[in-house]
């Protein structure tokens, strides 16, 4: 499965490993001017306010003593509690005193294993960021409908009219019209989905702010409950359709059997791949954008560098804008396909259809 | 060495996989009920009120229609009717009209009839006291003429069988 999402992100990766490489090469001291672009973007036990510091995030580690909480990883390494740094056990010297940590990976001085390590990082911070958001904004929101307002008057103020238009649209363009009459059922998923991954998505264009849902794992679980409700509330119908698909010959039945059976999980792996591949290769995009001018610094100098470099900064504004625009695009794709998926599955067919 | 950071990438974290998980189901549930739930609720009341409203305003204007259609069928039919009655009492009073006419006809003719037939019995009964009338004054003017030639008997013999005579035709 990992070898799958690899090949699909092989060509950026040999890229920026080419650039960084054809950087490397032509610098004096290639190990310090490396910069880690997919590093960028992975997830991190810190949220990085650079260059203002670091603003080090709890640890919850689940080993074979049990359960081990730690305000921060700084405070793990330090509290003589049998913690380390993972690079220093690999460079094998352990310093003593007061230290920082280097790769934020914990590990156990005496070797034995971390069964799981349950830490806030980065991207669940900004997450629940998201999540408190979209629950600062609509709880408020409906408190309003409880009073009666937008109940039995008009809605008051652009507060309630911008998002009351989201949700209107969220219901009737994206849930009634793909899953149809049962779409009641699924319009409160469809609306937390879609706020949930606009925020997350917003987030990353925030100084200092990263997108959640260019991690894999955040984009995999919100696909796994796409792929829980519509397997939840799949009717007679849909199921039917998957094992023994009906009008056809009985042998094509056994040659449909696999291909339905694949496509019910690809539709949520293609869901959390999209996401994820749109959000993190717009962030690495941005940042490869902006390394050409380090690049163009050591391959033709500092003069080209500089001459160019409002080209790249131009173009960085110009991918910042399609982000922002990707931004929506990508909620509103994620949630009109979700409600797709939940519509096929949920939809009872009429057999004369498939008779021929 | 590279790819190293690009398989981090596409790795799927355990401990943000479980905590995403448990507290998007927590907000999802926390979303739901106190947010969607009012929310959505309250906007399909409003469209239901608006719907209703509206098809409330399209009946009532539809009844409003059909009351001013029955109002102008009633103003007809009453033009009608009052024509109507016009005309019949025009041919009533026609009618009583041409009865209280024939009633006096007849009325006059009966009264014209009936004098006639009291003229004729009037006539009748002067005829008889004319005929006993004449008789006597026959019988004296004859008593006188015979007095002194036929006898008193023989005379009243003959004016008796003069008046059978008579009193028989």
């Amino acid at each position: 499965m990992i070898n799958l999402f690899r090949t699909a992100f092989l060509v950026i990766i040999i890229l920026l490993a080419n650039c960084t490489v054809a950087n490397a090469e032509t610098d004096k001291s290639p190990e310090e001017n490396r910069v880690d672009l997919i590093g960028k973007v992975l997830d991190k036990y810190y949220l990085d306010f650079a260059p203002l510091g670091k603003v080090e995030l709890p640890r919850i580690i689940y080993d074979e003593e049990g359960l081990h909480f730690f305000r921060s990883t700084t405070h793990a390494i330090n509290s003589q509690r049998g913690f380390t740094d993972a690079a220093f056990l690999d460079s094998g010297q352990i310093p003593t005193g007061h230290v920082k940590p280097v790769s934020y990976e914990l590990a156990r001085t005496n070797g034995t294993e971390i069964k799981m390590d349950l830490s806030i990082t980065n991207h669940l911070f900004f997450f629940w960021l998201a999540a408190f958001v979209t629950m600062g904004i609509f709880i408020p929101l409906s408190g309003k409908y409880r009073q009666g307002i937008g109940r039995t008057s008009e809605p008051k103020g652009g507060f309630q009219n911008l998002f009351e238009t989201f949700v209107i649209f969220i219901r009737d363009d994206i849930a009634k019209s793909n899953i149809g009459e049962k779409y009641e059922k699924f319009t409160p998923y469809l609306l937390t989905v879609f706020f949930f991954i606009l925020f997350m998505n917003l987030f990353g264009l925030m100084p200092w702010g990263v997108s959640s849902t260019a991690d894999i794992t955040v984009t995999a679980v919100l696909a796994l409950f796409t792929f829980f409700f519509t397997q939840a509330y799949a009717s007679k119908d849909h199921w039917q359709h998957i094992f023994w698909f009906p009008g056809v010959p009985t042998p094509i039945k056994f040659i449909l059997l696999p291909v339905e059976l694949i496509g019910l999980f690809t539709k949520p792996f293609s869901l959390c791949i999209r996401l994820f591949a749109n959000m993190a290769s717009g962030k690495i995009l941005i940042f490869a954008l902006l390394g050409l001018i380090f690049i163009f610094d050591g391959l033709f100098g500092a003069v080209v560098a500089y001459g160019t470099s409002w080209l790249w900064i131009a173009l960085t504004l110009f991918v910042y804008l399609i982000k922002a625009f990707i931004a929506f695009i990508q909620a509103y794709v994620f949630t009109i396909l979700s409600a797709l998926f939940i519509g096929m599955a949920v939809e009872e067919h009429h057999h004369e259809e498939h008779a021929h | 060495m590279r790819f190293v950071f690009a398989q981090s990438l596409l790795d799927v974290d355990f401990g943000l996989f479980f905590w995403v998980l448990i507290t998007f189901i927590l907000f999802l549930i926390i979303l739901g009920k106190f947010a969607w739930k009012p929310i959505l609720s309250a906007l399909s009341e409003r469209e239901k009120n608006i719907k209703e409203s509206l098809e409330a305003a399209e009946k009532a204007m539809e009844e409003a229609r059909k009351v001013s259609a029955e109002n102008e069928a009633a103003l007809k039919e009453a033009e009608i009717t009052a024509q109507k009655i016009r005309k019949e009492a025009l041919e009533d009073a026609e009618k009583i009209r041409a009865d209280r006419m024939q009633k006096a006809d007849k009325d006059a003719n009966e009264r014209l009839e009936q004098a006639l037939q009291q003229i004729e019995q009037e006539k009748k009964k002067a005829l008889i006291e004319l005929r006993t009338e004449v008789s006597d004054l026959a019988i004296k003017a004859v008593s006188q003429i015979l007095d002194a030639e036929i006898d008193e008997k023989k005379n009243k013999q003959l004016v008796d069988n003069y008046i059978k005579d008579l009193s028989s035709n």
